[in-house]
């Protein structure tokens, strides 16, 4: 299929049907309206659904049950939308359901504002609603990374039997880059048929019952370690993350993720004309998280930098991959307000003067 | 392109009409030409006119958009001056109209002050975009937009292109299939805009004008020294 220059909503859209979801239920919000819209039209194109529901509530458990029946499907929102679906994705989560939620992160706490932010971090990693449970968390960088990560979150979510979101900043939804995509793109895993989903019975297998109640608790903790066991190989097989500059013997080793990264790689491309070696770890998965990556380029270089759109929610799972107190210097923007590589470079200048103030953790 | 009084220009959602309105007005300023951009934009919530007022106002080019916390608001402003510049324009007038025919919509509200003469409202087309793949697509536009804003299109705007992956091959091609719109539709490709990086390797023969366009509107990951930070949404060199 020839390139075309697409919105990141609209390459998030087509992904998704791209990747076999006919079935789209969402609450429009800024910034990524984008993705409704296109999907409303779309979606009658390939026999789809769009129903836009009465709230992010409803849409969620829309989700519930159309995972239940053995469907792809996919909601998208942004931040306050995404607190709004919390208790429905754990309700997904407890009754393993596979289903794609896409968060175009803008500015809070709150309403906040309708501009780029990375603040929803905690809420998407460690505490996105009740209940012992855990989403795979995928951070593009590009439009085009957006559109893979959006077809992959499909298989990730069908093979645990478990909720994906596709986290991005506001840019993510709204700027435009040239995508592509594949016409024989293959799953990335090897997906049996889904037994477990309730499409009527016909006393041909046992009866599959979709529920996240469990009134004897014994079964109820059986069910907890059975989930346990599913993020236990989600930590070990789905790390992603990349690496640049001199990972090896790094002056200062910068941890960023999403289109903060890219500013970041611009900033080390024109440090390292200054002389000054400048690597970067850019987790893609934010859960599971890559420590070990973190904690190996961190180990061979001096100074550590984290880039982030909030108030340095990320801070926490450097520290845990460092496993000993180091200092960690730091750099934001927020409220909507973007890094520009200029500040990068001179933080990372300041840095190498012994002129940036460090975070000690002990 | 830009030779009446009042240009308005619109199109298809992403199809790069604020660039060529921000261009326009930045050329003609340069010329020593009083010039006043509008923007109308209600549908896209970042990368609007109204985030380049500083560089604008530096060039001496009057904006007219939403103000104060307004300029960042997703809420279908329209400011009372837009109907003031047209019933009296003074100098040189661009209308920044929102995409689609939701975008469009806007324009239909002001058919009553829009001048009937010395007007040319063009429709920018651009064959990447996956609203308008194909002539077919593009017409289908044209038609949308006509309806709903209640104005006669009096040209088209080749803008085809993929950003850094840009080819002569895919302007060339662009601007073909919009000759081709034209025809079928009876009207004049009044330019093919072209990024100035690749005005030279580009066949000079397009069938249509050229009009070169410098990037304005990007997002900040590359190093600008010279960086004019208009606040969040893009930045300015």
């Amino acid at each position: 299929m020839a390139k075309k220059l697409m919105k990141g909503s609209e390459a998030i859209g087509e992904a998704a049907v791209q990747a076999g979801c006919h079935l789209f239920f969402g609450y429009p919000i800024t910034p990524q309206n984008e993705i409704p819209e296109y999907l409303s039209s779309r979606l009658p194109q390939v026999g789809g659904t769009f129903v836009q529901a009465e709230s992010e509530v409803a849409s969620i458990n829309m989700l519930y049950g159309a995972a239940g029946a053995g469907e792809r499907v996919m909601t998208s929102s942004s931040s306050p939308g995404i607190s709004l679906m919390a208790e429905g994705i754990s309700y997904c989560a407890g009754a393993k359901l596979p289903v794609v939620i896409v968060n175009i992160m803008r500015a809070g706490p709150g309403l906040g504002g309708i501009l780029p932010a990375q603040a929803d971090y905690f809420q998407a990693t460690k505490g996105l609603a009740h209940g012992d449970f855990r989403v795979l968390v995928l951070a593009p960088w590009s439009i085009q990374e957006a559109a893979d990560l959006v077809q992959d979150a499909f298989d990730l979510a069908d093979y645990y039997r478990n909720p994906v979101m596709v986290v991005g900043d506001g840019l993510i939804g709204q700027m435009m880059e040239p995508v592509e995509f594949y016409e024989d793109r293959k799953p990335i895993k090897e997906l049996p048929p889904k037994t477990w989903a309730s499409t009527g019975w016909k006393r041909d297998r046992p009866k599959a019952i979709i529920n996240s109640l469990f009134l004897d608790p014994a079964e109820l903790e059986q069910h907890n370690f059975d989930l346990k066991k599913k993020y236990d190989l989600m930590e070990r097989d789905e790390v992603r993350f990349a690496t640049y500059g001199s990972v090896d013997s790094a002056d200062v080793v910068i941890i960023a993720y999403g289109t903060v990264a890219r500013v970041c790689l611009s900033a080390i491309e024109a440090l390292e004309e200054d002389g000054i070696k400048v690597a970067m770890v850019r987790p893609i998965t934010l859960w599971p998280y890559p420590y070990e990556a973190v904690r190996e380029v961190a180990a061979k270089a001096k100074d550590i930098l984290v880039v982030e759109l909030s108030t340095g929610q990320m801070i926490e799972d450097v520290r845990l991959a460092l496993q000993r107190p180091r200092p960690i210097h730091f750099h934001c923007r927020l409220g909507g307000m973007l890094v520009s590589p200029e500040e990068v470079i001179a933080k990372v200048k300041a840095i190498k003067a012994g002129e940036s103030e460090a975070m000690h953790y002990a | 392109m830009f030779s009446r009084q009042v240009t308005v220009l619109v199109g298809h959602f992403g199809s790069g009409k604020t660039e060529i309105a921000l261009n326009g007005a930045l050329d003609l300023a340069a010329d020593g030409v009083a010039v006043t951009l509008a923007d109308l934009d209600v549908v896209k919530p970042y990368f609007r006119s109204r985030s380049a007022r500083y560089i604008l106002a530096e060039a001496g080019v009057r904006l007219i958009a939403p103000e104060g916390e307004n300029v960042y608001a997703d809420l279908p402003i329209i400011v009372p001056q837009v109907r003031d510049i047209l019933r009296r324009p003074r100098g040189k007038v661009i209308l920044d109209v929102g995409g689609d025919g939701s975008g469009a919509r806007v324009l239909g509200s002001l058919t009553d002050v829009l001048p009937t003469t010395n007007i040319e409202i063009l429709v920018v087309l651009n064959f990447s975009r996956p609203s308008t793949p194909d002539v077919a697509g593009a017409i289908a536009m044209v038609h949308e937009i006509e309806a709903v804003a209640r104005v006669r299109v009096t040209g088209l705007v080749s803008n085809t292109h993929l950003m850094e992956e840009t080819t002569p091959e895919i302007i060339s091609e662009g601007a073909r299939l919009a000759v081709e719109t034209g025809t079928a539709l009876d009207l004049p490709v009044v330019a093919a805009a072209i990024h100035e990086d690749m005005a030279a390797s580009v066949n000079s023969d397009l069938g249509c004008p050229t009009f070169i366009l410098k990037r304005i509107v990007k997002p900040p990951f590359e190093v600008q020294p010279q960086r004019k930070t208009v606040g969040p949404l893009f930045v300015l060199n």
